[in-house]
C-alpha cells in the first residue's frame, strides 16, 4: 500500500516537473521571440535615420550614443554598407567614425566577455571595413578564439589592408587545418598580393610538412596568378613530397599559364599514379593542343583513374575530340574504353546518333563501342 | 513629378531608394516581391521602374517580360546583385534600358535616371 503511494507521489512529481519545464520553455520563446520583434523594429527605424544621413550632407536627425551602441542599429549599418559604394559609403563611414561605432567594437573585442559577444564584434568589425581598426584586428590574429582570428582575418582581407599578410600567413602557418582553411580564403581576398608570402611560405617549409605548403600552393592556384607559375616549377624541381607535388600540379592546371605544359607532361610518367591523374586533370585545364601526343599516350596506362582524366583532359583540349576518336580503334580496349566515355561525357554520342539517324556515316565505331559496353 | 516603383526585397534598398529618389523629386513607390511589382507596375502609371532579379514569386526578368506582354512601355532599370554577363544580357534583351550591379553608387543610379526622364 505505501509502495504504490510513494510510485503515485513520484508520478505527480514528475508531471508537475514537465509542466514547469514546457511553461519555462514557452516563457522564454515567447520573451526571444518579443525581443527579436523589437529588434526588428528599432533595426528599421535606424535604417530610415541611416538613409538620410547618407542621403542628405546636412541631415539633423540625431544618432545618439545609446543608438550606436545598439546592436540593431549595427546591423542597419551593416545592411546600408552592403548595398552602397561611393560617396554615400563616406558618408556612412563619417558616421562610423563619429560616432565611434568600431571603438566600441574594438574595445568589446578586447573585453573578457564570452565568446559569443566577442565574435559579434568581431564579425562586426569585419563586416563594417573601417580602416581605422585594422590594427586592432591584426592584434587579434593571435586572438585565443580561432573564429575571432578567422573573422580578423576576413575582415582585414575585406579592407584589403596588404600590411597584414604577413601576419595571416605566418598564422596560416599554425593553424589547425580547418582555422587554416578559413585563413586560406581570406587570402585568397587579397589577390595576388598573397602570392609571394605564400610561395616563400610554401618553399621553405615543403620539405619539413606536407599540409600547410600543399594549402599554400592550392591557395595561389585560387589566386590564379599567372606570375606564380615559375616558382611552382621551381617547387616541383625540387622533388617534393606526393601531397604538396599534387598540389603544385593542381595549382599550376588552375592558373593554366601555357608555361607550364612542358614541366606538367613528364609528370604522366611519374611513378606515383596520382600524380599522373592529377598532371592529366591539369593538362586539360591547361587546354595546350601540344599536350594530346602526351594525353593519348596517358589512355594506356595501368591506372583506371589516369586513363579516365587524360580521356576528359582530351575532351577539353583543341584537337583531342579527333584523338579520341582515334583512341576509339585503339588495340587497347581500356583506352578505348575511356575515350568512348569522355566522348559521350563531352556530348559527343549524341551528336553521333543524330548524325547517323540523319543518314551519314563515320560514326559507327562510336555506336558499336557504346552498344557493346551496354 | 515624376514616378518611379523600387521592386525589391531588401527593405534596406527600398528604404534607401525612398529616401534618396525623395530628395531628388521623384515620387516613390515600393514593392517586395514579384508579383506585386507586376500588378503596381501594370496598374500604376510609372515613369521608370527599378527591379531587383532575384524576389521571392516571380524574378526581375520575368517581370519585365510579363510588363512587356501586358503593353507596359515603361522604362525597365535592373538594380541587381547577380554579377554575371548573362543575366545583363537578357535583361536588355527583354528590354531593360539598364542593368546596375551592388553595391552601388547613388550618384550613378540617380544620373542613370535622369538620363530616362
Amino acid at each position: 500500500m505505501l509502495d504504490i503511494r510513494i510510485a503515485e507521489i513520484g508520478t505527480f512529481v514528475i508531471y508537475l516537473t514537465d509542466v514547469a519545464l514546457l511553461l519555462l520553455l514557452v516563457g522564454l520563446k515567447t520573451i526571444h521571440r518579443s525581443r527579436m520583434r523589437d529588434h526588428d523594429r528599432r533595426r528599421q527605424e535606424y535604417l530610415g535615420v541611416l538613409s538620410r544621413h547618407v542621403s542628405y550632407q546636412d541631415c539633423t536627425d540625431p544618432i545618439t550614443p545609446r543608438m550606436a551602441g545598439d546592436s540593431a542599429f549595427l546591423d542597419a549599418l551593416i545592411d546600408v554598407r552592403e548595398v552602397l559604394s561611393g560617396y554615400e559609403l563616406a558618408n556612412l563611414e563619417a558616421i562610423v567614425a563619429e560616432h565611434g561605432v568600431s571603438a566600441g567594437l574594438v574595445r568589446r573585442l578586447a573585453s573578457p566577455f564570452p565568446l559569443g559577444r566577442r565574435l559579434r564584434a568581431a564579425v562586426a568589425l569585419a563586416e563594417i571595413g573601417d580602416k581605422t581598426t585594422a590594427p586592432a584586428m591584426i592584434h587579434h590574429l593571435s586572438d585565443r578564439e580561432p573564429d575571432v582570428r578567422v573573422e580578423c582575418a576576413r575582415g582585414l582581407a575585406r579592407l584589403k589592408w596588404t600590411a597584414a599578410i604577413d601576419d595571416i600567413v605566418a598564422r596560416f602557418a599554425i593553424e589547425e587545418a580547418p582555422v587554416r582553411a578559413r585563413f586560406a580564403d581570406s587570402l585568397v581576398g587579397f589577390g595576388s598580393k598573397a602570392t609571394w608570402p605564400l610561395l616563400a611560405y610554401a618553399r621553405v617549409n615543403h620539405r619539413a610538412e606536407d599540409a600547410g605548403p600543399a594549402l599554400a600552393l592550392r591557395t595561389i592556384g585560387r589566386i590564379r596568378d599567372l606570375a606564380a607559375a615559375d616558382s611552382i616549377h621551381q617547387i616541383l624541381e625540387e622533388g617534393p613530397s606526393l601531397e604538396v607535388t599534387i598540389a603544385s600540379v593542381e595549382a599550376l592546371g588552375v592558373i593554366a599559364s601555357p608555361y607550364s605544359v612542358e614541366k606538367v607532361e613528364p609528370l604522366l610518367h611519374d611513378d606515383r599514379w596520382q600524380v599522373r591523374a592529377k598532371s592529366a586533370s591539369a593538362l586539360g585545364q591547361i587546354s595546350e593542343p601540344s599536350s594530346v601526343p602526351w594525353l593519348s599516350a596517358a589512355l594506356r596506362d595501368v591506372n583506371f583513374w589516369v586513363r579516365r582524366n587524360a580521356a576528359s583532359a582530351l575532351a577539353q583540349v583543341p584537337t583531342g575530340i579527333e584523338a579520341l576518336y582515334d583512341a576509339l580503334e585503339d588495340a587497347d580496349p581500356y583506352a578505348a574504353d575511356a575515350a568512348a566515355e569522355a566522348l559521350a561525357d563531352a556530348g559527343e554520342l549524341v551528336a553521333a546518333r543524330r548524325r547517323v539517324s540523319a543518314g551519314s556515316s563515320g560514326d559507327e565505331p562510336l555506336l558499336a563501342h557504346m552498344e557493346s559496353e551496354a | 513629378m515624376p514616378k518611379i516603383l523600387v521592386a525589391d526585397d531588401s527593405e534596406t534598398i527600398r528604404m534607401l531608394l525612398r529616401t534618396a529618389l525623395g530628395r531628388a523629386g521623384y515620387e516613390v513607390e515600393t514593392a517586395n516581391d514579384g508579383p506585386t511589382a507586376h500588378s503596381m507596375a501594370k496598374d500604376g502609371g510609372f515613369d521608370l521602374i527599378i527591379l531587383d532579379q532575384l524576389m521571392p514569386g516571380l524574378l526581375g526578368l520575368d517581370v519585365i517580360e510579363q510588363l512587356r506582354d501586358d503593353g507596359v512601355e515603361a522604362p525597365v532599370l535592373m538594380l541587381t546583385g547577380v554579377d554575371d554577363g548573362t543575366t545583363a544580357a537578357e535583361s536588355l534583351d527583354r528590354g531593360a534600358v539598364d542593368y546596375i550591379r551592388k553595391p552601388f553608387d547613388m550618384n550613378e543610379l540617380l544620373a542613370r535616371i535622369k538620363s530616362r526622364l
